[in-house]
């Protein structure tokens, strides 16, 4: 890696931050096409620690340099961030860029935002891909606001770059592994009942499928909650466990957007204060779990999920375009609002749909003799059927409307022909098939919904 | 109260305040999207791209003419539209990712080799709706600036996600073809050094020779301006000399260097062969005791050298290349650089290899065809059913023996043939979403009526011909059509256009130190996931490894012809075990499913603990159950089973035809005089699926089994009572005179057919003779010629003979006979309002169900409390109440629906206690019947 970098450019700025345990990420750059001098590097994040392990700058300087070559050809719509992700096999090194245009000093330049990860990390990575990504464009979203303003964006990117390299350090100690024996869960309990409430049982798996597995599980004892966040990651497939967090036994880490499942402790006062706009931007709805407490809420969803998170993205850029002050960068904690739009602070509601599959499962489960791979191997019978039922239902839907051509108009027809009648099964297969098709539950059910909305927020205009 | 005719003009006010806009209003540019497009359309995502389907491009960055395609796959232009690939080929080359030293590094006197690793990028155009895996690599070329040649392949698709979500399974199979291409590479440029090195010496030698007269013609101690030019360019040649043998001696220590990249795949035998190859030229130069020395007559002198370590072979391969080459005088200035012809990349690479990369990367870009989510359910499904083996059987496919394809990690193997073993992978991807492995037994030979392979060409010439893999490539077809300049490229085609199969085989052979060795021949899957094309069902039929419908509690069954035939076999098993067979079944298989630890994960020792009959190792637990559990069970049994519990009777007429032609083979049975012969119409569905119904089904198969399905659903209201028979275990016969109709109809049945067998041994699809007892033993499902003859009277009267123990549905009346059902379970499954439109959606619903069915079925078996009796006290009846009490209160299903879980349940248990028998190689020594009355059913 140390063969072959240009010199250092005396302007980058360094950022060195502090991550608690071993952070996997070796820097994050911004770099612009400077229409004179072809690519420069601005800034470097780096984690603070052992510099031997870390690239030096120069190295840095080059490999940012190299994520924006060629992006002179670049014809993307204003406003269009794209991803270009890099193995360098010769440097050893991942490179995920996010490159946008955005406004320099008077000047339109492309950009990139990068982070660099050894390249020995990319199984570890490759699951947190989307995640990060996800989560850069919408800091990125920010920051071409502070860049037409003509602020330093470097302050906007810091909001995030630190939070990921914070999830990243906590992912590469605590994350659940691939292979989860059944054994460190509920589902080996003798007995149902044993270790938690039958109807707290199942209404938090049917809850978290529903969710499309997407959960957080809070509570005051670190072994309850991971034993759940464990059962509960029975359900998901092994990448998504990739995303998934178990809870730190000594202190709590923060919620992170976008992982499956995360276990979260409670402070010493018995709660836990969760972050509306994180979870609000997390991909999918969310449960939440109180294994303290024994209680199961979830969030709207998926169609007003989205249409919640995408009302108040807008609004929170919003802010940021009316900010007239630097310095005045609006915390993650403030809560954003318009005269259009008041965001619903009761997020979490009560699971209002029974099912009948993930009831039977739960009754049928425990009949099976714990110990043996009897429980696995229903659960994964319980689990190829929900998939099967998610793919049939895609299908019927994509023929009926033709490939979404037409508007889906015979959801009845559906519950009955798929033995989907009872409103907790729909949903669950449901969510099974958003995650296979994003939007469907837009295109299904979004209709009714968004004008249900606009009405409503006409209405409240007044 | 504000109506809707207020809000309207409120929001008509707010429309014309929009255009004077609000100067702190957000710009668009600045925020996202309320509704995206994915909100209205979910499946429009991807429907702006110019191009129709994915396809990989391989590009070059020309030193001539800059980024350029070279090649598509599949070469189809309708794939890539109006695609402007010049552009996207500037797009993805447009960056030298590998950037590193070429040429004279400083100190230095020879010129350098650059050994650099790939590089994996995944970029897009958002803009043209196009992203792209672009691997980079580098080719030698000795001609080239620097002696490299920049290359990428991409694999290019509209679904940034799929490209992402499949990143790891890319990167290894582009690994595979990069190192392929680079080792044919390294074999080329060694070969191209050699015949550069034989014109040095010879110009050399030539030069010699002129200097040598001239300084004898010219004065001793005066050398002309002639002369000294020529001593120039002799030393220059001499110094080109030694740098070509540098070079030689670098490629050949290419596999020297440390690999840096954790995620390259390489072929030891391969790298082998061009290091063998590589240094066999070295060793001819570098032993050279004169390099200088060339004369006409030198070669022999070289040969004899190079055969010291060669051997005979190496004798026969020089001699065979040596008139191919004649060495020519090098001028001493050479061409400019824009003068000379770069070569094609078939001119860079080993004939043998780009072969095997162009092979390879059809093969990639053919199963990562079609829909993410179809992938992804189709891969999930395999990793999930690997976890249910036990009752995969039912209605499953055949998952093969991959279990090393746990972590649907991709099997590495070597695109030119060489043994998978040789294969190392220097860090294997810990998850893949891997498409279907590789398997042995893909070699099999596909079904040659089967009209579903649109790729049938390449996949037939792989399947048909061990040898053939390489030779029926055809790339260089391919290539020809290319629209990259040069009559390099069409003389280089029209040389090879004569060139037969076996021609190429021979020149491929001659220049190989080592031809493939056809026994490891380890070809790709052919249909490996050709269904996959454009093919939004993911799925897959009905399979089974086993079958067997003995002792279903509720029923009776009959003794068979086979109680000769049981004794024997138990007395080849052990005494103990053919007590344990011969005394009960249900206890046993009851009592063994529980008792054994790690049943299913553990494989091998539960198989171990299973082989009843023939395994003394059982554990103690086990064996102290199954001593407990027939005696509390044996009245049960005796209650119930009239006929052989002795499954295993492998008679010899009751083997069933499981060779290629599956059904349509002719079959005798020696008993009973049953001569049977099956038509040997190869029309049907079965008879097109040789490998198995389960095995390698196409997708044509699948789609007409559905959509059959879906007919016979619809057309018949008393469908479901169809489908209640075949999955409670009763015989059903199809009888009609048209044999399309009647095979057709039996192909959509067959779905519903619990356990058919690996080759669908219990289905006939076409049966134009009588059937006897022992026939109804092994099949499920019949299609029976109707005819108006002396043997069609026959016929009847074989029907009315055992119409008892069978239910008959008469294609031409349109009529079943067989017992009434009355249960629910089917309802959902044989709805004939459904509105469900397709077969591929209705064979999804099929699958769901079966699905359900089948873990219900596993449920039961395995239940233990269900089946053991709790006290010594308790009786057998109250087990059995137990049982009903279950399947009707806990499960909620009624008599009719009962019957199906228990005999699913009984394929269970027999599948679980005698798994190695297979599906083929058993057939159930007995049937079963029970008395009810039954009806006749009409449209």
């Amino acid at each position: 890696m140390s063969s072959g970098c240009p010199p250092q450019s005396p302007a980058v700025a360094k950022s060195e931050v502090a991550v608690e345990g071993e952070c996997p990420l070796l820097a994050a750059t911004f770099a612009y096409w400077d229409n004179i001098l072809g690519p420069r590097v601005r800034h470097i994040w780096a984690p603070k620690g052992d510099q031997s392990m870390f690239l030096s700058d120069g190295e840095v300087t080059f490999l940012a340099n190299h994520t924006l070559n060629g992006e002179i050809l670049r014809s993307a719509e204003c406003g269009a961030v794209d991803v270009k992700f890099f193995v360098l096999a010769e440097k050893g090194v991942i490179i995920v860029s996010l490159i946008f245009d955005g406004e320099l000093k008077g000047d339109k330049n492309t950009c990139a935002l990068s982070i660099i990860l050894p390249q020995t990390e990319l199984a570890f990575y490759l699951p947190l891909h989307t995640i990060c990504v996800e989560r850069l464009k919408h800091v990125i979203r920010k920051g071409r606001i502070w860049m037409q303003k003509g602020y330093n964006i470097i302050s906007v990117l810091s909001l995030e770059i630190v939070p990921i390299m914070e999830l990243l350090a906590s992912m590469k100690t605590h994350s659940v592994p691939e292979d989860i024996d059944i054994k460190d869960t509920v589902l080996n309990d003798d007995d149902i009942g044993d270790s938690c409430h039958e109807d707290f049982l199942h209404k938090a798996i049917s809850s978290h499928l529903q969710t499309c597995g997407c959960s957080i599980v809070v509570g005051s004892n670190p072994e309850k909650v991971n034993k759940i966040v464990r059962t509960l990651c029975l359900f998901l497939t092994s990448a998504e466990r990739k995303c998934s967090r178990l809870c730190k036994a000594d202190s709590s880490f923060k919620y992170d957007t976008g992982l499956f499942v995360q276990g979260l402790l409670k402070d010493s006062t018995g709660s836990f204060v969760l972050p509306f706009r994180q979870v609000l931007y997390s991909p999918y709805p969310t449960t939440h779990i109180d294994v303290d407490i024994n209680t199961v809420k979830q969030m709207p969803p998926c169609h007003e999920h989205t249409y919640n998170q995408r009302r108040y993205m807008r609004s929170e850029l919003s802010t940021l375009w009316k900010t007239d002050s630097e310095e005045d960068i609006p915390p993650d904690t403030v809560i954003h609002t318009d005269e259009t739009f008041t965001p619903d602070l009761n997020i979490f509601q009560d699971v209002m749909h029974k099912d009948t599959l993930v009831k039977s499962f739960i009754d049928e489960v425990f009949m099976l003799k714990p110990g043996l791979s009897l429980r696995s191997t229903y659960l994964a019978q319980f689990l190829l059927l929900l998939h099967r039922k998610a793919l049939t239902l895609l299908k019927y839907i994509e023929d009926e409307t033709q490939k979404g051509q037409k508007p889906f108009r015979s959801l009845r027809n559906l519950k009955s022909d798929l033995d989907l009648t009872v409103e907790g099964d729909l949903n669950i297969v449901m969510a099974f098939a958003e995650k296979l098709r994003a939007g469907l539950h837009s295109f299904v059910f979004g209709k009714p919904f968004y004008t249900s909305m606009q009405e409503r927020d006409v209405l409240m205009s007044f | 109260m504000i109506g809707s005719p207020d809000v309207v003009a409120f929001t008509k006010e707010d429309e014309y305040g929009q255009t004077s806009p609000d100067p702190w209003a957000l710009p668009e540019e600045f925020s996202i999207p309320l509704h995206p497009l994915a909100d209205s359309n979910p499946w429009a995502k991807t429907s702006y791209a110019k191009f129709t389907k994915d396809f990989i491009l391989i590009s070059e960055f020309s030193e001539q003419v800059g980024p350029q395609p070279l090649l598509t796959i599949p070469d189809d232009p309708k794939v890539c539209g109006t695609f402007d690939l010049n552009y996207f080929s500037l797009r993805i080359m447009s960056v030298d990712y590998q950037a590193s030293f070429v040429g004279h590094p400083p100190g230095s006197g020879y010129p350098r080799l650059s050994f650099v690793e790939d590089s994996r990028v995944v970029l897009g155009d958002s803009k043209e709706g196009a992203f792209a895996y672009v691997h980079h690599l580098t080719l030698y070329d000795l001609e080239a600036r620097g002696f490299v040649r920049p290359f990428c392949m991409a694999y290019v698709s509209a679904d940034e996600r799929k490209i992402m979500l499949q990143f790891q399974e890319l990167s290894l199979r582009f690994s595979q073809a990069s190192e392929c291409l680079k080792a044919g590479n390294r074999r080329a440029f060694a070969k191209e050094l050699q015949r550069k090195l034989r014109d040095l010496e010879y110009t050399h030698s030539v030069l010699q020779r002129e200097e040598g007269l001239q300084r004898e013609a010219g004065p001793q101690c005066m050398y002309s301006a002639h002369a000294v030019e020529k001593a120039n360019e002799l030393a220059n040649v001499e110094k080109s000399i030694y740098e070509h043998r540098d070079l030689l001696r670098q490629i050949s220590s290419y596999h020297c260097r440390p690999r840096r990249d954790p995620h390259a795949v390489t072929c030891q035998k391969c790298m082998t062969e061009c290091l063998s190859e590589c240094e066999a030229l070295l060793d001819k130069y570098a032993k050279l005791a004169n390099p200088f020395s060339y004369t006409d007559k030198g070669g022999k002198g070289e040969e004899g050298q190079v055969n010291v370590e060669g051997g005979e072979e190496e004798v026969e391969e020089d001699v065979k290349r040596r008139p191919s080459y004649t060495p020519q005088l090098i001028k001493a200035k050479s061409a400019k650089c824009f003068d000379k012809r770069l070569k094609t990349l078939q001119e860079l690479c080993d004939q043998t290899f780009y072969g095997a990369t162009v092979e390879l990367l059809k093969e990639t870009e053919r199963s990562f065809r079609g829909d993410l989510c179809y992938l992804h359910t189709r891969r999930l499904d395999k990793t999930l059913r690997r976890r249910q083996r036990v009752t995969n059987f039912l209605f499953e496919e055949d998952l093969g023996d991959d279990d090393e394809d746990e972590g649907g990690t991709l099997r590495p193997f070597c695109a030119v043939n060489h043994a998978v073993d040789n294969y190392t992978l220097l860090n294997p991807p810990p998850i893949v979403l891997g498409p279907e492995p590789l398997e042995l037994d893909s070699l099999e030979p596909p079904d040659p009526l089967d009209p579903a392979s649109e790729t049938s060409h390449t996949q037939e010439s792989e399947l048909g011909l061990g040898e053939s893999h390489l030779e029926s490539s055809p790339s260089d077809q391919t290539l020809e059509t290319q629209e990259s300049s040069e009559e390099t490229k069409g003389s280089f085609s029209s040389d090879k256009s004569g060139m037969g199969p076996a021609q190429k085989h021979e020149s491929l052979a001659s220049v190989r130190s080592e031809p493939p060795d056809p026994d490891s021949d380890l070809t790709l899957d052919p249909d490996h996931n050709a269904d996959l094309e454009r093919e939004s069902s993911s799925e897959e039929t009905t399979a089974g490894e086993d079958e067997g419908d003995q002792t279903p509690v509720s029923l009776l069954e009959v003794v068979s012809e086979l109680e000769a035939s049981r004794e024997d076999d138990c007395e080849r098993g052990s005494d103990g075990a053919c007590e344990m067979e011969s005394d009960l079944l249900v206890p046993i298989d009851t009592a063994c499913c529980m008792a054994q630890e790690g049943f299913l994960y553990e494989a091998s020792a539960p198989e171990a603990d299973l082989h009843l009959g023939q395994s003394s190792h059982h554990q103690p637990s086990h064996t102290l159950v199954v001593n407990q559990e027939p005696q509390a069970l044996l009245p049960l049994q005796d209650d119930y089973t009239v006929g052989s519990p002795c499954s295993e009777s492998p008679a010899a007429g009751l083997e069933l035809p499981v060779g290629l032609l599956g059904d349509a083979v002719s079959h005798t049975s020696v008993e009973d005089g049953s001569d049977c012969t099956m038509s040997a119409s190869t029309g049907s569905d079965r008879a097109a699926s040789p490998l198995g119904y389960g095995g390698v089904v196409t997708l044509r198969q699948r789609k007409k089994a559905g959509q059959g399905a879906l007919r016979f659903v619809r057309q018949y209201p008393f469908a479901i009572q169809a489908l209640w028979c075949l999955l409670s275990g009763r015989t059903l016969v199809v009888l009609g005179a048209d044999e399309g109709r009647v095979r057709r109809l039996v192909a959509a049945l067959a779905l519903f057919v619990p356990g058919p067998g690996k080759c669908g041994e219990r289905v006939q699809a076409w049966l134009s003779c009588p059937f006897t007892l022992t026939d109804l033993q092994r099949w499920k499902l019949v299609g029976l010629q109707r005819v108006a003859s002396p043997v069609g009277s026959s016929m009847l009267y074989s029907l009315s003979r055992y119409s008892r123990y069978i239910s008959i549905l008469d294609a031409d009346q349109k009529t079943l006979r067989c017992p009434p059902y009355r249960g629910q379970l089917l309802a959902n499954v044989a709805d004939h309002r459904t509105y469900i439109r397709r077969g591929s959606t209705y064979f999804l619903h099929v699958q769901s169900t079966l699905c359900r069915m089948a873990a219900k079925a596993f449920l039961f078996t395995f239940t233990h409390h269900l089946h053991l009796p709790v006290s010594s006290a308790e009786g057998p009846e109250v087990v059995e109440g137990r049982r009903r009490c279950f399947l009707q209160e806990q499960l909620g299903l009624g008599e009719e629906d009962s019957q199906i879980l228990l005999y699913l349940s009984q394929l269970v248990t027999q599948q679980y206690l005698q798994p190695a028998t297979g599906g083929s190689a058993a057939a159930a020594p007995c049937f079963s019947f029970n008395y009810t009355t039954s009806v006749l059913y009409k449209i």
